[in-house]
């Protein structure tokens, strides 16, 4: 064995000393690892451990072309720390004002109050606290928050967070809903597909440092967010603007109290438009009143009138009682024997000196002649095709808070409830209630449920779901509805109530409604009891085009527009028919309806072509 | 053992142990490059996630734009600013029904197009029976 190169006193020490060194170093890590383990593990947990929440992006709503009704944007709420200003930042506050859109005065109050005096009622000091965050704007744009941050003012901080947006302003504000500022789905379609909208929040476990930073290279767990599926309406912005575009001029012409236009295809129940006034704007929710806010197309009942006459018709011609063109009835009588006791009979507005029958009842809208129809089928029969027209009852409409309206059974009618229901009277129906019903002899008999939601596709825009239309029950038979349709469309025609809503060369089929509304009086005894107005009237036209093969059917509802209508009376011909007429033309040329009558083949160009 | 083995063996000691602390340090140099290079990896993703997250937002800004300028009021506004002048046909003078068959319409508009400048033909004179 060779010599070695240190001598042994050396070689001891230094071996020693490391031995010492590694048995310190060694010990140490006893003391961390094994017997300090537990508490150390503890403590760091606590301090560095962080479970960051990852926020899932809330669906979007799509109007039935795809344009985007609602969407989810982030935006930053901005605040202030005035602890940590600086002198030398002073100079940038008018440009700070001015990308946060304040005026330099607030914001210099905002800026230089750093301090609150206490509130809390056993704070007892007299130390005001210090303001560590004032907010300054809480709807930044990314790209001015970008600005911001350039400017480089200390102290100015930013939180950004998901807000929903609504591009198209009030535009089926009442359908849509909105989801408040704490993000919580508050109406229409926002809380009724919340479950498909909300999406799941994903989670990330992992440590942080001093400064409150991510350490990336510690995540351990994580949980990817699934955002929120979207929602496909029925709903068609541009027949929704058309319909907006119409009660607005109804508002600047009649100043009505509030009024309601709903548009849908029969056939399948979906709704293409659905407008109320008054409205709000959805961006600006929290300014608008609770009563805007009410969707009336299914929150508000009033009595459908005449419009109802649609059910003592179709009852009696459903069960073969009578026919369009027999028997007739004398309508000039103010009185009538029924079972066995004399009834009187409702008022009419037009006097008719010749009996009316079926279709002249319809066309002229007798009110006697109704009640006449309704007494051959009795109040059990007319009961049950009220209610097989889906009156009384939820239609099953998703949004809006829908109320099922009023409609008594025969066992709480009194003597005159047979003579003025068949009339609309003594009956409160929703406008959508009254619309379906309607929508029941256009869809060949069949009670549709209205729909709203056409899909729903994930974030990828893949579909998840898909629906169709659904029909709740048959009401009358197909025959039934046709011949109802046929007897509908001459209620438009030349001596009919509802001449205003025809379309020259389409077969409109429709009923007018005028309804004398309740209000309280009070009367010789000094009680405040309700009585029918005859200067307060609800309008309407509930109808459909073209009639014998029907493509939308369109309710025109207006409450409260006597004080501007002809003669102060808001006839539902005079102040509603036109409306559908003016719809109707406009959904012609969007939809491409093409008329049933000849010509037969047609062919669409433009009159400046030549051909 | 004598003197110069044990100078021996502790030498071979000592060089051991200086080997194993060098190995040693290297391993734990190495780990921490390797920890170094995990945190970099790591925030360098966690950056392009950021970015990520950046574009999302500013799509979506962007989208909620496009979808304001596309609302109908917005359209209506911007064709009056822009005086383009658009309108839907009118529907009673602009829009005309034809009745007859469209295909056979067209296409005698179209022959009637071709045939309208066609060079008018000679008329052929035929001789019969041989000679011309």
């Amino acid at each position: 064995m060779s010599k070695g190169f240190a001598s042994n006193y050396r070689i001891v020490v230094l071996a020693v000393g490391i031995f010492l060194c590694f048995g310190g170093v060694g010990v140490r890590l006893l003391f961390l690892h094994v017997i300090d383990r537990d508490q150390l593990v503890r403590y760091i947990d606590k301090a560095r451990r962080q479970v960051t929440e990852e926020k899932a992006r809330r669906g979007d709503i799509l109007d039935a072309r795809g344009n985007v009704l609602a969407t989810s944007h982030t935006l930053v709420v901005v605040g202030v720390d005035p602890q940590v200003l600086r002198k030398e930042d002073e100079s940038k506050w008018p440009e700070l004002a001015s990308l946060l859109d304040l005026p330099l005065a607030e914001l210099k109050k905002t800026l230089s109050t750093k301090t609150r005096p206490t509130q809390a009622e056993d704070d007892t000091s007299d130390d005001d606290h210090d303001i560590r965050w004032a907010k300054l704007s809480e709807d930044v744009t990314e790209n001015t928050f970008e600005k911001i941050t350039a400017l480089g003012v200390k102290g100015v901080y930013g939180e950004r967070t998901y807000r929903r947006a609504y591009p198209h302003n009030q535009l089926a504000a009442h359908v849509i809903g909105y989801v408040n500022k704490e993000g919580a789905p508050a109406a229409g379609i926002e809380h009724y597909a919340d479950f498909y909208l909300r999406g799941q929040d994903g989670w990330r476990e992992s440590e942080k440092d001093g400064r409150q930073r991510e350490l990336a290279q510690f995540r351990t767990r994580e949980v990817p967010a699934t955002d929120g599926y979207s929602v496909k309406l029925s709903i068609d912005s541009a027949i929704q603007h058309i319909v907006e575009c119409e009660l607005d001029d109804i508002v600047k012409k009649f100043s009505p109290e509030k009024a309601t236009i709903i548009v849908s295809d029969p056939k399948s129940g979906f709704i293409l438009a659905l407008a109320n006034y008054p409205s709000f704007n959805l961006n600006e929710y929290g300014k608008a009143s609770m009563a805007s806010q009410r969707n009336i197309a299914v929150a508000d009942m009033y009595e459908p009138g005449s419009t109802f006459k649609i059910v003592a018709s179709s009852g009696a011609l459903n069960e073969g009682l009578v026919s369009p063109e027999s028997p007739r009835f004398d309508c000039s009588i103010d009185k009538i024997d029924y079972k066995g006791k004399t009834r009187g009979l409702p008022r009419e507005d037009h006097h008719f000196t010749a009996p009316l029958n079926t279709a002249e009842i319809i066309s002229r809208s007798s009110n006697r002649g109704a009640a006449q129809l309704a007494m051959l089928l009795g109040e059990e029969r007319f009961y049950g095709y009220a209610r097989a027209f889906g009156f009384g009852q939820l239609t099953g409409f998703p949004v809006g808070g829908e109320i099922d309206g009023q409609m008594a059974a025969p066992a709480k009618w009194d003597g005159l409830t047979i003579t003025r229901m068949p009339m609309g009277q003594s009956v409160a129906a929703t406008p959508i209630q009254m619309h379906m019903a309607m929508g029941v002899i256009a869809s060949g008999g069949l009670l549709m449920r209205p729909q709203i939601i056409r899909e729903v596709r994930d974030a990828k825009g893949e579909l998840v779901y898909s629906f169709d239309g659904v029909a709740r029950s048959r009401a009358i038979t197909e025959r039934t509805a046709e011949t109802m349709a046929f007897l509908l469309s001459r209620a438009t025609l030349t001596g009919g109530t509802g001449v205003e809503a025809a379309i020259p060369n389409y077969q409109v089929a429709g009923k007018t409604g005028t309804t004398q509304k309740l209000v309280p009086v009070t009367d010789a005894k000094g009680r405040t009891v309700l009585r029918y107005s005859d200067r307060e009237h609800v309008a309407s036209f509930v109808g459909f085009f073209p009639a014998s093969r029907p493509q939308i059917a369109i309710s025109v509802i207006v409450d409260g527009a006597d004080a501007r209508a002809p003669n102060g009376i808001a006839y539902g011909g005079a102040v509603a028919a036109p409306s559908f007429k003016r719809i109707g033309e406009q959904l012609i040329q969007y939809r491409d309806i093409k008329p049933v009558t000849e010509p037969n083949q047609s062919l669409l160009v433009m009159g400046g072509g030549k051909l | 053992m004598n003197k110069n083995d044990r100078h021996a063996f502790v030498s071979q000691l000592l060089v051991y142990t200086l080997v194993m602390i060098c190995f040693t340090g290297s391993i734990g140099l190495g780990t921490v490059w390797l920890r170094n290079q995990i945190a970099q990896t790591a925030n360098s993703v966690k950056s392009f996630e950021n970015r990520t997250a950046e574009v999302e937002r500013r799509l979506a800004e962007t989208t909620t734009l496009i979808a304001a300028e596309q609302s109908p009021d917005e359209l209506i506004r911007r064709n009056a600013e822009w005086r383009l002048g658009l309108a839907a046909p009118d529907f009673r003078t602009q829009i005309i029904r034809i009745s007859e068959n469209p295909e056979e319409r067209l296409a005698a508009k179209r022959n009637r197009e071709i045939f309208a400048n066609a060079p008018t033909a000679k008329p052929v004179k035929f001789v019969m029976g041989g000679t011309r």
